[in-house]
């Protein structure tokens, strides 16, 4: 009897320590299995961040999760500091045959050299309001790229009378930001052989961050496509 | 009110660590500057290793940083302090710089360098012997030495190294005391008579480059020749020297025949100096690990990256470990990363950093880079 209460307890804290119930689900920090995993359904994601778990212990939610059960933690989910969601989307879109370790790597490479285009740049300006300006985290530069490209509505083909029709409607925030990526990728992509991938695509998120660029001019295009089409838009729900 | 004010007065001194030291003469650095930045003139930093001799990561940095600076650590002042306190008449003692890969033992060896320079010493200083030997590119320039048989001449390598002692010793080449002591025929029309300073014989080699290899085995010799008539002090810097005993090179004759290290008529000439039949002079050499292929990287104490001929050949020495960061170090290294904005974020960072790089200048370096 000891003996299993001692087991059922180490197993709550393991499980306590490591994560918690979430919440809050955000739409980057939802892990996808493609097939079906040893966990079943009602087990819980995980909840890794601190922050998440401080909010947890606040409101005294942690007793209720003492018992759920719950899937470990991948090893991109960490309570690291410099843990990001939205950088490990873009490595997850990097990736080639499950290579992580080189997509990491490709897009700390461009990361890198954001910051010392960035730092030169400030050392460059002469007054303080450029300075105060120029963005120099090179991560704060992806999430407003990122946001920059985000595309507003979107286009569907629908079939009406045997023509497809071009159909503008509104994107749900999981598509534009599956959107944004993957063009901020294609315009990267798009480049000599002799340049190397994490110089461009950190050219790219720097030309994107100012609202300028391929991949802006690319989502300015679709936004004036679907502009045009507005006369399609009732094929929706007729 | 006035407690929130007193705790970000706190909070700004407990971050203002000092970092920087004014003090940029190494022979005047003491051991309350350890840890602690100098900044190296932009001139004097380009004449010394404006041609190599600061790793290739370390040069970025210093573009990025807009500054070369050093940091003061405890084996260059143990160096520096052994140096003033030796006598320079006994046989020329020494030093071998090693430890982990990416704790600064090049960048050791180029703060002993400027304390060289400053000293008046005349710099021997080869940057990459790997370059040389190991990671080179596929076609290399390279020829049959004509003056010893059974031996492969490096020309252009050579003559690019004569520049690079040139530079380094613009001043003291000057001088017009430093002559050489015999006279040297190149071919029917070139010679360099007895008499002659030494800066032509440097100029011969980089005018004449199928004569560079050669060039260089005469000024070692000379060198030593003045060295021991006290006409002047020299210091010998070799970065790699455990590359000279790693037997095999990548060179391959025109008949692919793989060439022996010591077939190389370059490594004659520094071994010779490396010797200490003469006097008046300090020798620091550093074994690194990365200069050596994979198959010979599992330690990186001398005695393993040396083999036996190589310690043979330098025994007795004096072994001078380079250590990873200590924790001061690491701290003042953290601020100096955040006043020059490559590191950035909150302050838990730095605690992480720590545990993730385990203090390794390098590895905190490349870390760093990506926040």
């Amino acid at each position: 009897m000891r003996n299993l209460t001692l087991i059922l307890l180490n197993r709550c804290q393991s499980q306590l320590s490591r994560c918690a119930f979430n919440s809050t689900v955000k739409i980057t920090q939802n892990r996808f299995y493609s097939r079906p995993t040893s966990f079943p359904d009602y087990y819980q994601n995980p909840i890794f961040r601190k922050e998440d778990q401080a909010k947890l212990i606040e409101n005294n939610d942690l007793s209720k999760l003492a018992t759920t059960p719950f899937r470990p933690p991948a090893s991109y989910e960490t309570s690291s500091v410099y843990h990001d969601p939205i950088v490990n989307k873009v490595i997850n879109h990097v990736m080639e045959d499950g290579k992580k370790q080189l997509a990491r790597s490709l897009v700390e490479k461009a990361f890198e050299n954001i910051k010392r285009i960035q730092i030169e740049r400030y050392h460059l300006a002469t007054t303080p309001e450029e300075k105060s300006k120029i963005i120099l985290s090179p991560k704060d530069v992806l999430h407003k790229a990122i946001e920059n490209c985000k595309p507003l509505l979107q286009l569907t083909p629908i079939k009406r009378g045997g023509i497809t029709y071009q159909v503008p409607g509104p994107i749900t925030e999981k598509r534009s930001l599956f959107l944004a990526i993957k063009w901020l990728l294609d315009a990267a992509n798009e480049k000599d052989r002799t340049v190397h991938f994490p110089e461009q695509f950190a050219w790219e998120l720097l030309d994107a961050a100012n609202n300028t660029g391929k991949v802006v001019k690319r989502k300015q295009d679709l936004h004036r496509q679907c502009e045009a089409n507005r006369a399609y838009a009732h094929y929706r729900w007729q | 009110m006035f407690s929130r004010n007193l705790r970000n007065i706190c909070r700004r001194y407990s971050q203002n660590v000092t970092f920087r030291t004014v003090e940029a003469s190494p022979a005047q650095q003491n051991d309350n500057q350890i840890g602690l930045f100098y900044t190296m003139d932009k001139n004097l930093s380009k004449k010394l290793f404006g041609q190599g001799g600061l790793p290739k990561s370390y040069m970025k940095q210093t573009k990025t940083f807009t500054e070369t600076s050093l940091m003061v650590r405890q084996p260059a002042l143990d160096v520096i302090e052994c140096i003033k306190s030796s006598d320079l008449n006994q046989p020329a003692i020494r030093y071998v710089l090693y430890g982990e890969m990416g704790t600064g033992k090049t960048l050791t060896l180029a703060h002993l360098i400027h304390y060289a320079h400053d000293d008046g010493f005349l710099i021997v200083h080869v940057p990459g012997v790997s370059q040389w030997l190991w990671k080179v590119p596929r076609l290399k320039e390279m020829s049959n030495s004509q003056t010893r048989e059974g031996f492969v001449d490096l020309p252009l390598d050579a003559a690019a190294w004569l520049l690079h002692f040139k530079s380094q010793n613009q001043v003291l080449l000057k001088n017009e005391d430093l002559k050489i002591s015999k006279e040297y025929v190149w071919s029917k029309r070139e010679t360099t008579p007895a008499g002659a300073p030494l800066a032509d014989l440097v100029e011969q080699g980089i005018a004449r480059v199928k004569y560079a290899c050669d060039v260089i085995d005469a000024l070692v010799y000379e060198i030593k020749q003045l060295s021991n008539n006290n006409k002047c002090k020299t210091f010998v810097a070799v970065d790699g020297y455990n590359c000279f005993f790693y037997p095999r090179t990548r060179l391959s004759t025109p008949t692919k025949k793989v060439v022996m290290s010591e077939e190389v008529s370059l490594t004659t000439s520094f071994m010779e100096i490396t010797k200490n039949d003469w006097k008046n002079g300090v020798i620091v050499v550093t074994v690194e690990d990365i200069s050596v292929p994979r198959d010979h990287q599992e330690s990186y104490l001398p005695r393993y990256l040396l083999y036996k001929k190589g310690f043979e050949h330098l025994d007795p020495f004096v072994p001078v470990k380079v250590d990873r960061y200590s924790e001061k170090e690491f701290l003042t290294c953290a601020s100096y990363y955040r006043d020059r904005l490559w590191l950035r974020g909150p302050e838990q960072l730095e605690s992480e950093l720590k545990l993730a790089s385990a203090c390794n200048p390098y590895k905190f370096m490349e870390l760093c880079a990506p926040l």
